[in-house]
């Protein structure tokens, strides 16, 4: 009997595979398919396979106030597509009721190829991201029930989710998540300067060629790899005392204190301000930081403090050099596209 | 060469129809068990059902090994990953998959639902079982496949944590008169509410020296008798859980401090007690 189910799903399996093929278009618009020098994608996409209209319904979200508990305030609102989906204004980001939270927006872009999300890796999944957002009080303030009781009683969604998932009859949390991640999962972003000079289209200037080999001397470490993170949690050097403990908050533990996810440094240019806080306004600012204004503490990464010397010694030259190539690192494209 | 599969699919198809047919018309191959969990309150060796409260209630049926009195206003845990093993090598182990649509193998016991607490598992292989296991609380496979249906829909399963995503494996409301009140983030009662008593137990993975700490608990249990699947028999196992044994065995829960537990390290005392609050009844064959 297990086996006889087993052959007919397998069955099922294969004709929607059929249909499935018939639909893909050319230019793999609506599939995962990153440059091959990025890293592997993390999240599982057997589970949430990436449609159009999934795509387009978790864009259509992601844009609406209605998940917020006075219709108020959206995703966007915090993550603004022109400037890679962080928030430029508000520092910290401001949510419903005009409260604000402590932290500062981080950039919405590559997350397929993470893990830990949120800048103290507090939740494992991307499909519970917006749980996380819309009951948070400083943000959306709403409750994940109430949004699903919401949605079902528009005009306009629940025919949109059946489109996406032909399963359902009502809307439900776990179908409007999975939306969510089809929309963010499709945000990548690889196609900068960087990218270009990767693939040989274009050659970099001398100064973003020293820029970038001086970047890979004294920042790659952290800012290693294709998306420039480690996506570890590091003290960076910002403070003495915490006043937002960062990973600690999560692992309880003394080691992390002050430690935050490294985070990705492609459009840097275009994510300020800087920091969990979002206390440098230019990277010029963060530059000085990393080397004059570096404090210690126990958790101090061992990079910033070689050989008793606190920060990374930079000359004035080598700084300008390392801003153009972060410069080399924006995707106008990304920002530009119609599709997101 | 896809539309040729299409079409030997197509036509293959009322095979299968028919092969299912015929599987179910014989009876002997498999049948049905069913696993019940009855919550209980056990005192002096006496098992007597449980009475949830309203919310707020100063009426203190139970009392704790420190002789503090308490009543409950929620009870409820998951319960995964149900295998039943038998003397002659049988062996059944219950499917566990979790998506949007549903998921299955997972199932949440709660005390204001009495229905939930039996557990019917279908197509169990014709045969004597003498031991079960199955484990406490929602594991990895469960949380990191993402956002999920059915009991495991964080927006009506009342079970999930947002900041440090996971489900919680045992779920405690309730007061004592010597708590000092103050809980947050509790379904039945709030900060405001006097004597509340919150235990929301979970962890479903461990990093050394942190927080992260897993609590959910395997456990199994040998039947006094053999529990006999086939097509005409359906075995019911009767399992209890001693809502008292929560708070005594390995560590007794004083309920003037600690009483507000939200996060794995937390709930660590509790997770301690819960494999001796489990027992296996009885059978009726
Ligand atoms: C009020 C502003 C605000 C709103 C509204 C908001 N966010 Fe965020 N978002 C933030 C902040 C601040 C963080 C960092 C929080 C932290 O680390 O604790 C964040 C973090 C994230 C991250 C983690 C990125 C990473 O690299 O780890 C994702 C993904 C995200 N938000 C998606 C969403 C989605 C989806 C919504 C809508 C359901 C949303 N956000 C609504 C401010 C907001
Ligand atoms: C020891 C690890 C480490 C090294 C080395 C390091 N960084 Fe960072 N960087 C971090 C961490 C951690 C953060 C995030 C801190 C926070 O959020 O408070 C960060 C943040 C940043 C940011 C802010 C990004 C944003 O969107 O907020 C920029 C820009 C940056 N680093 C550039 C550099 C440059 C340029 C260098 C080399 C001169 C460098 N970093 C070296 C760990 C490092």
């Amino acid at each position: 009997m297990k086996k006889v189910i087993l052959f007919f799903s397998l069955a099922l399996n294969l004709l929607s595979a059929c249909k499935r093929d018939d639909v893909v278009d050319e230019d793999n618009t609506y599939t995962l398919s990153p440059p091959s020098y990025f890293p592997s994608v993390l999240y599982p996409l057997e589970n949430n396979p990436i449609s159009k209209e999934g795509f387009e319904l978790g864009k259509k979200l992601f844009n609406d106030p209605r998940l917020s508990i006075d219709n108020s305030v959206a995703c966007s609102n915090c993550h603004v597509k022109a400037v890679a989906f962080t928030d430029p204004q508000h520092n910290p980001s401001v949510g419903v009721f005009e409260q604000s939270g402590t932290r500062n927006a981080p950039m919405i872009a590559n997350m397929a190829f993470q893990s830990e999300f949120l800048l103290d890796g507090g939740v494992s999944h991307l499909d519970f991201i917006p749980v996380f957002a819309i009951e948070n009080k400083k943000e959306m303030g709403e409750t994940i029930s109430n949004v699903v009781v919401k949605l079902n009683r528009t005009a306009d969604y629940p025919a949109l989710f059946k489109a996406a998932f032909a399963e359902i009859d009502t809307i439900t949390s776990p179908y409007m998540l999975k939306a969510i991640s089809q929309y963010m999962l499709l945000l990548i972003s690889d196609n900068a300067k960087y990218d270009q000079m990767l693939r040989g289209e274009i050659a970099f200037s001398e100064e973003e060629l020293q820029g970038q080999t001086i970047f890979n001397e004294k920042c790659a470490t952290c800012h290693a790899g294709a998306l420039f993170t480690n996506h570890q949690f590091i003290n960076n050097g910002l403070d003495t005392t915490f006043a937002d403990i960062g990973r600690a908050l999560i692992t309880e533990t003394n080691d992390d204190l002050g430690k935050f996810k490294v985070p990705s440094l492609r459009n840097s240019m275009l994510t300020a301000p800087y920091m969990h806080d979002g206390r440098f306004k230019t990277i010029r600012e963060v530059l000085d930081h990393y080397r004059f204004h570096v404090k210690n503490s126990p958790t101090l990464a061992n990079e910033l403090h070689k050989s008793g010397q606190l920060g990374i010694s930079l000359t004035d030259e080598e700084v300008d050099n390392i801003i153009l190539f972060l410069e080399t690192l924006t995707d106008y494209e990304f920002i530009a596209n119609p599709k997101f | 060469m896809n539309k040729l599969f299409f079409s030997i699919l197509i036509l293959t198809i009322p095979f299968f129809f028919t092969a299912c047919d015929k599987d179910d018309d014989n009876n002997d191959t498999t049948g049905n068990i069913e696993i019940e969990f009855d919550n209980i309150a056990l005192e002096n060796g006496i098992q007597k059902q449980l009475s949830l409260v309203t919310p707020g209630s100063t009426e203190y049926q139970y009392s704790n090994a420190l002789g503090q009195t308490f009543n409950i206003n929620l009870l409820r845990y998951y319960i995964t990953n149900i295998k039943l093993e038998g003397p002659n090598g049988e062996l059944y182990e219950d499917e566990v998959s979790v998506n949007a649509s549903g998921t299955k193998g997972i199932y949440l016991v709660d005390e204001s639902d009495l229905e939930t607490g039996h557990i019917t598992l279908t197509n169990v292989p014709s045969g004597n079982y003498n031991k079960i296991t199955f484990t406490v609380g929602v594991e990895e496979n469960g949380v990191q496949e993402g956002a999920a249906g059915g009991v495991l829909d964080p927006a009506t399963c009342n079970m999930f944590w947002n900041w440090n995503s996971g489900y919680i494996a045992v779920k405690f409301e309730g007061q004592s008169p010597v708590s000092n009140g103050g809980v947050s983030g509790v379904e039945t009662l709030d900060v405001s509410s006097a004597n509340g008593i919150a235990y929301h137990v979970g962890g479903w993975r461990d990093m050394e020296g942190t927080a992260f700490v897993y609590n959910n608990k395997t456990l199994s249990f040998d039947f006094d008798t053999n529990a006999k699947v086939s097509g005409n028999e359906q075995p019911h196992v009767h399992m209890v859980f001693d809502v008292l044994s929560l708070f005594k065995g390995v560590n007794d829960i004083d309920f003037t401090g600690n009483h507000n537990v939200h996060k794995p390290l937390d709930g660590v005392p509790i997770a301690e007690n819960i494999p001796a609050a489990f027992a296996f009844d009885h059978i009726h064959q």
